[in-house]
Protein backbone atom coordinates (compact mmCIF):
# COMPACT_ATOMS: atom_id res chain seq x y z
CA UNK A 1 0.00 0.00 0.00
CA UNK A 2 2.50 2.24 0.84
CA UNK A 3 4.69 1.58 -2.69
CA UNK A 4 1.39 2.58 -4.16
CA UNK A 5 0.89 6.06 -2.56
CA UNK A 6 4.66 6.34 -3.29
CA UNK A 7 4.28 5.36 -6.99
CA UNK A 8 1.08 8.00 -6.81
CA UNK A 9 3.09 10.48 -5.49
CA UNK A 10 5.96 10.38 -7.80
CA UNK A 11 3.65 9.76 -10.71
CA UNK A 12 1.98 13.17 -10.19
CA UNK A 13 5.72 15.14 -9.16
CA UNK A 14 6.71 13.91 -12.47
CA UNK A 15 3.86 14.91 -14.48
CA UNK A 16 3.66 18.48 -13.02
CA UNK A 17 7.25 19.10 -13.89
CA UNK A 18 7.10 17.83 -17.64
CA UNK A 19 4.21 20.28 -17.67
CA UNK A 20 5.97 22.81 -16.02
CA UNK A 21 8.93 22.19 -18.21
CA UNK A 22 6.88 22.40 -21.25
CA UNK A 23 5.10 25.71 -20.58
CA UNK A 24 5.98 29.38 -20.05
CA UNK A 25 9.20 31.01 -21.95
CA UNK A 26 10.61 28.71 -24.09
CA UNK A 27 12.91 30.81 -26.44
CA UNK A 28 13.94 34.37 -26.11
CA UNK A 29 13.27 37.49 -23.79
CA UNK A 30 9.36 37.09 -22.67
CA UNK A 31 10.23 39.99 -20.44
CA UNK A 32 11.60 42.62 -22.61
CA UNK A 33 12.44 41.56 -26.30
CA UNK A 34 11.94 38.75 -28.50
CA UNK A 35 10.52 35.46 -27.63
CA UNK A 36 8.41 32.54 -27.65
CA UNK A 37 5.98 32.23 -25.06
CA UNK A 38 3.88 28.55 -24.58
CA UNK A 39 0.59 28.14 -22.56
CA UNK A 40 -0.63 24.96 -20.70
CA UNK A 41 -3.59 24.61 -23.10
CA UNK A 42 -0.50 24.51 -26.43
CA UNK A 43 -1.27 28.24 -27.48
CA UNK A 44 1.95 29.86 -28.38
CA UNK A 45 3.00 33.43 -28.66
CA UNK A 46 6.20 34.47 -30.89
CA UNK A 47 7.13 37.82 -30.98
CA UNK A 48 8.18 41.16 -29.20
CA UNK A 49 7.19 41.44 -25.30
CA UNK A 50 7.52 45.09 -23.54
CA UNK A 51 7.35 44.66 -19.59
CA UNK A 52 6.27 40.97 -19.10
CA UNK A 53 3.44 42.13 -22.06
CA UNK A 54 3.24 41.10 -25.65
CA UNK A 55 3.69 44.06 -27.24
CA UNK A 56 4.32 44.70 -31.24
CA UNK A 57 4.88 42.30 -34.04
CA UNK A 58 3.83 38.77 -33.02
CA UNK A 59 2.06 35.63 -33.91
CA UNK A 60 -0.45 33.57 -31.50
CA UNK A 61 -1.34 29.95 -32.37
CA UNK A 62 -4.31 28.41 -30.58
CA UNK A 63 -4.17 24.68 -30.69
CA UNK A 64 -7.48 24.58 -32.32
CA UNK A 65 -6.42 26.32 -35.45
CA UNK A 66 -6.91 30.09 -35.33
CA UNK A 67 -3.32 31.73 -35.91
CA UNK A 68 -3.01 35.70 -35.46
CA UNK A 69 -0.14 37.70 -37.16
CA UNK A 70 0.13 41.39 -36.71
CA UNK A 71 0.14 43.76 -34.32
CA UNK A 72 -0.44 43.58 -30.41
CA UNK A 73 -0.51 46.05 -28.08
CA UNK A 74 -0.81 45.15 -23.87
CA UNK A 75 -1.23 42.00 -24.96
CA UNK A 76 -4.38 42.47 -27.14
CA UNK A 77 -4.89 41.93 -30.83
CA UNK A 78 -4.05 45.54 -31.83
CA UNK A 79 -3.15 47.26 -34.43
CA UNK A 80 -3.11 46.02 -38.53
CA UNK A 81 -3.01 41.78 -38.29
CA UNK A 82 -4.73 39.05 -39.97
CA UNK A 83 -6.64 36.41 -38.64
CA UNK A 84 -6.35 32.72 -39.75
CA UNK A 85 -10.00 30.79 -38.81
CA UNK A 86 -9.49 26.82 -38.56
CA UNK A 87 -11.22 26.34 -41.53
CA UNK A 88 -9.28 28.67 -44.02
CA UNK A 89 -11.18 31.74 -43.74
CA UNK A 90 -9.12 34.93 -42.95
CA UNK A 91 -9.85 38.77 -41.53
CA UNK A 92 -7.01 41.13 -42.90
CA UNK A 93 -7.50 44.52 -41.38
CA UNK A 94 -7.34 46.55 -38.39
CA UNK A 95 -7.96 45.25 -34.76
CA UNK A 96 -8.39 47.17 -31.63
CA UNK A 97 -8.39 45.32 -28.10
CA UNK A 98 -8.82 42.12 -29.84
CA UNK A 99 -11.47 42.25 -32.00
CA UNK A 100 -12.16 43.04 -35.79
CA UNK A 101 -12.01 46.97 -35.43
CA UNK A 102 -12.01 49.36 -38.72
CA UNK A 103 -11.17 48.46 -41.95
CA UNK A 104 -11.01 44.75 -42.88
CA UNK A 105 -11.38 42.10 -45.23
CA UNK A 106 -12.96 38.83 -44.45
CA UNK A 107 -12.82 36.31 -46.79
CA UNK A 108 -14.54 32.83 -46.78
CA UNK A 109 -12.91 29.44 -46.99
CA UNK A 110 -15.03 29.43 -50.48
CA UNK A 111 -13.20 32.62 -51.54
CA UNK A 112 -16.09 35.02 -50.58
CA UNK A 113 -15.24 38.60 -49.50
CA UNK A 114 -16.64 41.51 -47.19
CA UNK A 115 -14.52 44.27 -47.33
CA UNK A 116 -15.46 47.18 -45.45
CA UNK A 117 -15.54 48.79 -41.74
CA UNK A 118 -15.95 46.29 -38.76
CA UNK A 119 -17.02 47.06 -35.33
CA UNK A 120 -16.38 44.70 -32.15
CA UNK A 121 -16.54 41.72 -34.56
CA UNK A 122 -19.41 43.18 -36.74
CA UNK A 123 -19.54 44.44 -40.05
CA UNK A 124 -21.41 47.67 -40.33
CA UNK A 125 -23.23 47.89 -43.45
CA UNK B 1 -79.17 -19.80 15.17
CA UNK B 2 -80.14 -22.65 12.71
CA UNK B 3 -77.89 -21.41 10.03
CA UNK B 4 -74.69 -20.83 12.21
CA UNK B 5 -75.11 -24.29 13.34
CA UNK B 6 -75.82 -25.27 9.73
CA UNK B 7 -72.22 -23.12 8.70
CA UNK B 8 -70.06 -24.35 12.02
CA UNK B 9 -71.37 -28.08 10.73
CA UNK B 10 -70.11 -27.85 7.27
CA UNK B 11 -66.85 -26.17 8.27
CA UNK B 12 -66.35 -29.74 10.90
CA UNK B 13 -66.91 -31.49 7.92
CA UNK B 14 -64.22 -29.69 5.63
CA UNK B 15 -61.87 -30.25 8.93
CA UNK B 16 -62.27 -33.90 9.31
CA UNK B 17 -62.13 -34.22 5.38
CA UNK B 18 -58.69 -32.75 5.66
CA UNK B 19 -57.84 -34.56 8.10
CA UNK B 20 -58.65 -37.75 6.15
CA UNK B 21 -56.16 -36.33 3.44
CA UNK B 22 -52.41 -37.99 3.05
CA UNK B 23 -49.89 -36.36 4.37
CA UNK B 24 -47.82 -35.62 0.77
CA UNK B 25 -50.99 -34.40 -0.84
CA UNK B 26 -51.76 -31.65 2.46
CA UNK B 27 -48.00 -30.34 1.87
CA UNK B 28 -48.38 -30.15 -2.04
CA UNK B 29 -51.93 -28.18 -1.04
CA UNK B 30 -49.55 -25.87 1.32
CA UNK B 31 -46.96 -25.64 -1.18
CA UNK B 32 -49.15 -24.63 -3.74
CA UNK B 33 -50.89 -21.99 -1.04
CA UNK B 34 -47.81 -20.61 -0.68
CA UNK B 35 -46.80 -20.30 -4.42
CA UNK B 36 -50.71 -18.23 -4.71
CA UNK B 37 -49.81 -16.43 -1.96
CA UNK B 38 -46.54 -15.16 -3.08
CA UNK B 39 -48.17 -14.66 -6.50
CA UNK B 40 -50.78 -12.45 -5.31
CA UNK B 41 -48.60 -10.79 -3.00
CA UNK B 42 -46.62 -9.27 -6.05
CA UNK B 43 -49.48 -8.63 -8.56
CA UNK B 44 -50.83 -6.63 -5.34
CA UNK B 45 -47.23 -4.42 -4.82
CA UNK B 46 -46.62 -4.53 -8.75
CA UNK B 47 -49.88 -2.59 -9.06
CA UNK B 48 -48.91 0.19 -6.00
CA UNK B 49 -45.54 0.28 -7.07
CA UNK B 50 -45.05 -0.87 -9.70
CA UNK B 51 -44.87 1.07 -13.44
CA UNK B 52 -45.55 -2.03 -15.30
CA UNK B 53 -45.32 -1.60 -19.18
CA UNK B 54 -44.26 1.88 -19.15
CA UNK B 55 -41.12 0.27 -16.69
CA UNK B 56 -40.54 -2.28 -19.24
CA UNK B 57 -40.12 0.46 -21.86
CA UNK B 58 -38.58 2.54 -20.11
CA UNK B 59 -35.75 0.15 -19.29
CA UNK B 60 -35.71 -0.62 -23.45
CA UNK B 61 -35.04 2.45 -24.13
CA UNK B 62 -32.07 2.91 -21.34
CA UNK B 63 -30.68 -0.53 -22.75
CA UNK B 64 -30.84 0.95 -26.09
CA UNK B 65 -28.79 4.12 -24.86
CA UNK B 66 -26.11 1.91 -23.32
CA UNK B 67 -25.53 0.26 -26.08
CA UNK B 68 -25.32 2.73 -28.35
CA UNK B 69 -23.08 4.67 -26.06
CA UNK B 70 -20.64 1.86 -26.09
CA UNK B 71 -20.78 1.54 -29.71
CA UNK B 72 -19.61 5.30 -29.83
CA UNK B 73 -17.00 4.75 -27.29
CA UNK B 74 -15.33 1.89 -29.61
CA UNK B 75 -15.31 4.41 -32.10
CA UNK B 76 -13.92 7.09 -30.50
CA UNK B 77 -11.23 5.09 -29.08
CA UNK B 78 -9.98 3.40 -32.98
CA UNK B 79 -9.89 7.16 -33.96
CA UNK B 80 -6.81 8.92 -33.92
CA UNK B 81 -5.83 11.53 -31.11
CA UNK B 82 -5.62 14.92 -32.36
CA UNK B 83 -7.51 17.18 -34.43
CA UNK B 84 -10.14 15.80 -36.70
CA UNK B 85 -11.87 18.05 -39.10
CA UNK B 86 -15.03 18.03 -41.50
CA UNK B 87 -13.34 20.03 -44.41
CA UNK B 88 -10.80 19.55 -46.87
CA UNK B 89 -7.38 21.37 -47.19
CA UNK B 90 -5.49 20.86 -44.00
CA UNK B 91 -3.19 18.17 -42.87
CA UNK B 92 -5.24 17.14 -39.53
CA UNK B 93 -7.40 13.56 -39.86
CA UNK B 94 -10.51 14.02 -42.27
CA UNK B 95 -13.55 12.65 -41.15
CA UNK B 96 -15.77 10.41 -43.28
CA UNK B 97 -19.44 11.85 -43.46
CA UNK B 98 -20.16 8.48 -40.95
CA UNK B 99 -17.72 9.49 -38.95
CA UNK B 100 -18.33 13.07 -38.78
CA UNK B 101 -22.20 11.94 -37.30
CA UNK B 102 -20.75 9.60 -34.90
CA UNK B 103 -18.10 11.96 -33.41
CA UNK B 104 -20.72 14.79 -33.50
CA UNK B 105 -23.42 12.28 -31.49
CA UNK B 106 -20.23 11.70 -29.13
CA UNK B 107 -19.04 14.91 -28.33
CA UNK B 108 -20.53 16.15 -25.58
CA UNK B 109 -17.24 19.17 -24.35
CA UNK B 110 -16.28 22.53 -25.75
CA UNK B 111 -13.20 23.77 -25.06
CA UNK B 112 -12.59 27.54 -23.87
CA UNK B 113 -10.66 28.31 -27.25
CA UNK B 114 -13.36 27.11 -29.22
CA UNK B 115 -15.92 29.43 -27.35
CA UNK B 116 -13.64 32.08 -27.50
CA UNK B 117 -13.34 31.48 -31.02
CA UNK B 118 -16.54 32.13 -31.30
CA UNK B 119 -17.07 35.01 -29.42
CA UNK B 120 -14.98 37.05 -32.20
CA UNK B 121 -18.08 37.71 -34.19
CA UNK B 122 -20.47 38.37 -31.21
CA UNK B 123 -19.12 40.81 -29.15
CA UNK B 124 -21.96 40.74 -26.87
CA UNK B 125 -21.54 36.80 -26.07
CA UNK B 126 -17.77 37.90 -25.37
CA UNK B 127 -18.37 40.58 -22.85
CA UNK B 128 -20.70 38.78 -20.75
CA UNK B 129 -18.40 35.79 -21.10
CA UNK B 130 -15.81 37.89 -19.79
CA UNK B 131 -17.46 39.89 -17.64
CA UNK B 132 -18.77 36.68 -15.30
CA UNK B 133 -15.51 34.91 -14.97
CA UNK B 134 -15.69 33.07 -18.53
CA UNK B 135 -18.84 31.08 -16.70
CA UNK B 136 -21.20 29.34 -19.26
CA UNK B 137 -24.74 28.26 -18.50
CA UNK B 138 -24.55 25.69 -20.65
CA UNK B 139 -23.15 23.90 -23.75
CA UNK B 140 -24.93 21.52 -26.39
CA UNK B 141 -23.82 19.36 -29.93
CA UNK B 142 -26.53 18.39 -31.54
CA UNK B 143 -26.76 16.55 -34.76
CA UNK B 144 -29.41 18.07 -37.31
CA UNK B 145 -30.94 15.46 -39.29
CA UNK B 146 -32.34 17.53 -41.86
CA UNK B 147 -29.27 19.56 -42.83
CA UNK B 148 -27.00 16.63 -42.38
CA UNK B 149 -24.65 18.90 -40.15
CA UNK B 150 -23.23 19.24 -36.47
CA UNK B 151 -24.41 22.18 -34.44
CA UNK B 152 -22.74 23.09 -31.28
CA UNK B 153 -23.11 26.05 -28.99
CA UNK B 154 -23.23 27.57 -25.68
CA UNK B 155 -25.60 30.20 -23.65
CA UNK B 156 -23.84 32.95 -21.95
CA UNK B 157 -25.80 34.91 -19.73
CA UNK B 158 -24.92 37.73 -16.66
CA UNK B 159 -25.56 41.71 -15.89
CA UNK B 160 -23.91 43.63 -18.49
CA UNK B 161 -23.71 47.04 -17.61
CA UNK B 162 -27.31 47.23 -15.34
CA UNK B 163 -28.77 44.76 -17.72
CA UNK B 164 -29.85 41.34 -17.54
CA UNK B 165 -28.79 39.09 -20.72
CA UNK B 166 -28.70 35.78 -22.09
CA UNK B 167 -26.87 35.07 -25.43
CA UNK B 168 -26.65 31.97 -27.16
CA UNK B 169 -24.09 31.59 -29.60
CA UNK B 170 -24.38 28.39 -31.84
CA UNK B 171 -22.42 27.66 -35.53
CA UNK B 172 -21.39 24.44 -37.56
CA UNK B 173 -19.22 22.85 -35.64
CA UNK B 174 -16.44 21.82 -38.04
CA UNK B 175 -13.70 20.14 -36.15
CA UNK B 176 -12.82 18.04 -33.16
CA UNK B 177 -10.20 17.16 -31.13
CA UNK B 178 -9.70 13.85 -30.14
CA UNK B 179 -8.08 12.89 -26.71
CA UNK B 180 -8.21 8.89 -27.33
CA UNK B 181 -11.05 8.77 -24.09
CA UNK B 182 -13.18 11.46 -25.59
CA UNK B 183 -13.78 13.69 -28.14
CA UNK B 184 -14.30 17.54 -28.09
CA UNK B 185 -15.70 20.06 -30.23
CA UNK B 186 -12.62 22.46 -31.99
CA UNK B 187 -14.16 24.88 -34.13
CA UNK B 188 -17.74 26.49 -33.99
CA UNK B 189 -18.09 28.01 -37.29
CA UNK B 190 -20.68 31.01 -36.35
CA UNK B 191 -19.76 33.27 -39.64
Amino acid sequence: MKKLIFFILFSSLITSLASARSTGCKEGNCDNGYGKWVYTDKTTYEGEWVATKKHGQGTETWPNGYIYKGQFKESQWNGIGILFFPDGSTYEGEWANGFMNGEGTFTWSDGKQKKGIWKNGSFQE
Amino acid sequence: MVNKKKVFGKMEVSKNSFKTLSEPVKQFGGLVGIIILIFLTFFVLNNIFGEGDELVAKMKIEEERIAQERKLNKLISSLPSGVLVSFDGTDNFRLSDELYEAVCKATKLIPQRAIMGANFLNFRAHEIYTINGNKIDETFVKWDDEKNKCFAGFVVSGNNVGVDETIKVSGEALSFLSTGIDTRVYFIKNF
